[in-house]
């Protein structure tokens, strides 16, 4: 629904309650008026009976012209006709016309209305009656009434009141919906012009925000964040690609260059030129398999950083993966001159991908088999403790400089000297981390003076021991 | 033996189909999926081998209407797919092998006679012979010209792979996978070091190594050459 039509709905709802409340008073009144009338009429006929029952109808035609004098103020109609309606006293000339009551009736009550004429500034008005009539105990005929013309004017103005407050109400309350509706339209407008902006390549537009801390501005800056964050990676992106663009390139021009060489060789045919060949291409086949590794590694990392929709997840042993890898790389560490020692007392079992977990923990020693020297002790310790499984990989190697490494988990980033940085390809660290967020670690590198301390903490829930 | 090919890069399928024949095999191709499938359940091959993304029917299709169908055909996956999920995926489905592009002629070559020779050997064989090497699987003990020789477990099955393939070349990955259900590539040569110690135990102080290994392509067990 949009504003608009909410602040006609609301304006809608608003009148109705204002003219159910006010017609409401209204009606209240009208029958407390009432009442009061038909109780004043009640207590004079009262009067007038008694005086009946005291002295006659003399008395009471001398009660009622003692009161003629009044008559005119407030309004009172009295009238008092013998058996055959012929008055003998009252401010009636007559028994009202349209008013008829059986003579032979024995005993008579009832409220009437009807209406007389008035002289008022020289026109004839007619007048409403309210009245009782009560036929007396000598056979008279009793009439007493007010006139409620002016009852009526108050009713009247009253409801006319009513109907305005009514009108106005409503017209107050849609004017000021219309405007709170223009105002957010506005908001909103201005909000999806800037999303369109920004949508059509220019990431540096904010929503606007005016710190009033209303939900517009709320919403403003929440948006404005997410804006900011995924500049931000877009610009990592931007700098990962430029990496990509120069580590592919580089084994490219290798393959080139060398493929060009065995072209060349190739145009000569002695048994020479053919073993020339085989040299060339050997180490073009090597070109080609880095190329592919750097390529599966990058798409593991973005799998792995897809937060693993597809990617299958099983009871995995930390411990026992650990201990497979260290017996599959002991070897090549000893003919390294590298002396590996593992520490994995007992099971720890965490929910994860196997395949994932194995090629974090293969990557942390390939590391150690690249760049600690001969001579070097690499130690590999899975513990677990009641809500954790850790994993570390410490060596007494050259470590990573204390302001480098948080960079060293970026993809691409090599550090430590030039011979260091020609080794590895940059993304092996980077994977890993990307494994540990995967299953809700975060991969942490530390001094362990001397050397490098590779750790992650794997959370574990006792029930179900499912990552993140 | 008779192979098919499908595979819809042109290129790729008359270069593979070239290696192929050269190595002895006899190669029909299909160019798309609706004809692989019409030929693998028409044709009797020994060997199927199915890109995994092709026009019309895909390379798993085909696998599971193959299976549907009661045929038991060895299939070997061939995808730019490469994760680990990816290959689980194309195992799940009925593939037998899953090799991702790009990769080494050899490679494919040692997989395709792997699952080409699979069955040749009884699973419950109790005892491997090559040449006067001897395996006793259920003492997992190894000995060669009577005499017994020392190894460790994860090298008694090493040997044990390669010996139920004697003949046959096997390469780096696919003892990665078999011995230490690893589904990538490490960047070190961490398997030539455990054939190397391997080496020195089966072959060191006899005249004929058994224990060779193909340039480019992996390691076979065999007696002589």
């Amino acid at each position: 629904m949009s504003s608009a039509r909410l602040a006609l709905v609301y304006a809608a709802l608003v009148t109705l309650i204002t003219a159910v409340l006010l017609a409401t008073v209204y009606l209240v009144t009208r029958s407390a008026l009432e009442r009061e009338i038909a109780a004043v009429i009640r207590a004079e006929v009262d009067d007038l009976g008694d005086d009946l029952r005291l002295g006659g109808v003399e008395r009471v035609a001398a009660t009622l012209r003692l009161r003629a004098d009044s008559w005119g103020r407030t309004g009172a109609v009295f009238l008092l006709t013998d058996e055959q309606f012929r008055p003998v006293a009252g401010n009636l000339s007559f028994w009202p016309r349209d008013i008829e009551v059986a003579p032979s009736t024995p005993s008579y009550e009832r409220m009437v209305e009807f209406e007389i004429a008035a002289q008022e500034r020289g026109t004839a008005v007619l007048h409403p009656v309210e009245a009782r009539i009560e036929r007396l105990s000598n056979g008279y005929w009793l009439l007493v009434g007010a006139d409620t013309s002016e009852r009526q004017e108050v009713l009247r103005r009253f409801g006319l009141a009513t109907l305005w407050g009514t009108v106005l109400t409503a017209l107050c309350v849609w004017m000021l919906g219309a405007a709170y509706a223009r105002r957010t339209a506005r908001r909103v407008r201005e909000y999806a012009n800037t999303c369109q902006t920004i949508m059509h390549g220019d990431l540096t537009q904010r929503l606007r925000t005016d710190g009033s801390r209303d939900e517009f501005d709320a919403l403003a800056v929440a948006v404005n964040a997410m804006l900011d964050r995924i500049e931000e990676q877009n610009t990592t992106l931007r700098a990962a690609f430029d990496s990509i663009a120069h580590d592919l390139r580089t084994p490219l021009y290798r393959l080139r260059v060398r493929l060009e060489e065995a072209q060349l060789r190739a145009g000569t045919s002695s048994e020479e030129s053919q073993s020339e060949a085989q040299e060339v291409i050997a180490p073009a086949l090597e070109d080609l398999d880095r190329l592919q590794r750097t390529l599966t590694t990058l798409l593991a990392i973005a799998r792995a950083e897809a937060q693993g929709v597809t990617t299958h997840h099983d009871q995995v042993d930390l411990a026992g993966l650990a201990a497979g890898l260290v017996e599959l790389y002991a070897p090549g560490m000893r003919a390294a001159g590298l002396d590996i020692t593992l520490e994995a007392p007992v099971p720890a079992q965490l929910t994860g991908n196997r395949q994932l977990l194995a090629q974090l923990v293969t990557n942390l020693l390939e590391n150690a088999l690249k760049y600690v020297p001969a001579g070097g002790h690499v130690r590999v310790r899975v513990a677990k403790t009641p809500g954790s499984v850790c994993l570390s990989m410490a060596d007494d190697g050259p470590g990573i400089a204390a302001a480098d490494r948080e960079a060293a988990l970026r993809p691409f980033v090599r550090v430590g000297d030039a011979a260091a940085k020609a080794a590895g390809s940059g993304l092996g660290l980077s994977l890993a981390a990307a494994v540990a967020r995967l299953h809700g670690a975060q991969l942490t590198l530390a001094d362990n003076a001397p050397g490098l301390i590779v750790s992650c903490e794997f959370p574990v829930s006792p029930a179900r021991g499912a990552p993140a | 033996m008779h192979l098919l090919l499908i595979e819809d890069d042109a290129e790729a399928a008359r270069f593979l189909a070239k290696g192929l024949r050269e190595s002895g095999y006899v190669v029909d191709i299909a160019a798309d999926g609706r004809e692989g499938l019409f030929r693998s359940t028409e044709g009797s091959y020994d060997l199927i081998i199915a890109d995994r993304q092709l026009p019309h029917f895909d390379g798993l299709s085909i696998v599971a209407m193959l299976r549907k169908n009661g045929r038991h055909t060895p299939v070997l996956i061939l995808s730019a797919l490469g994760s680990v999920d990816d290959r689980i995926e194309g195992l799940r489905a009925g593939g037998d092998d899953y090799l991702t592009k790009p990769f080494a002629f050899g490679e494919l070559l040692a997989r395709i006679e792997a699952l080409l020779r699979r069955g040749n050997l009884p699973e419950v064989t109790t005892r491997i012979r090559v040449a006067d090497l001897e395996l006793d699987l259920l003492g997992r003990k190894v000995s060669r010209a009577g005499r017994p020789i020392d190894v460790t477990s994860k090298e008694f099955q090493l040997l044990e792979f390669l010996a139920r393939r004697a003949g046959q070349v096997v390469t780096r990955t696919m003892l990665l996978e078999a011995v230490w259900d690893l589904h990538f590539d490490p960047q070190t040569n961490v398997i030539d070091v455990h054939i190397s110690r391997l080496r020195s135990a089966v072959d060191k102080g006899f005249e004929r190594p058994l224990l060779h290994t193909v340039r480019g392509a992996g390691y076979v067990l065999r007696d002589g050459g």
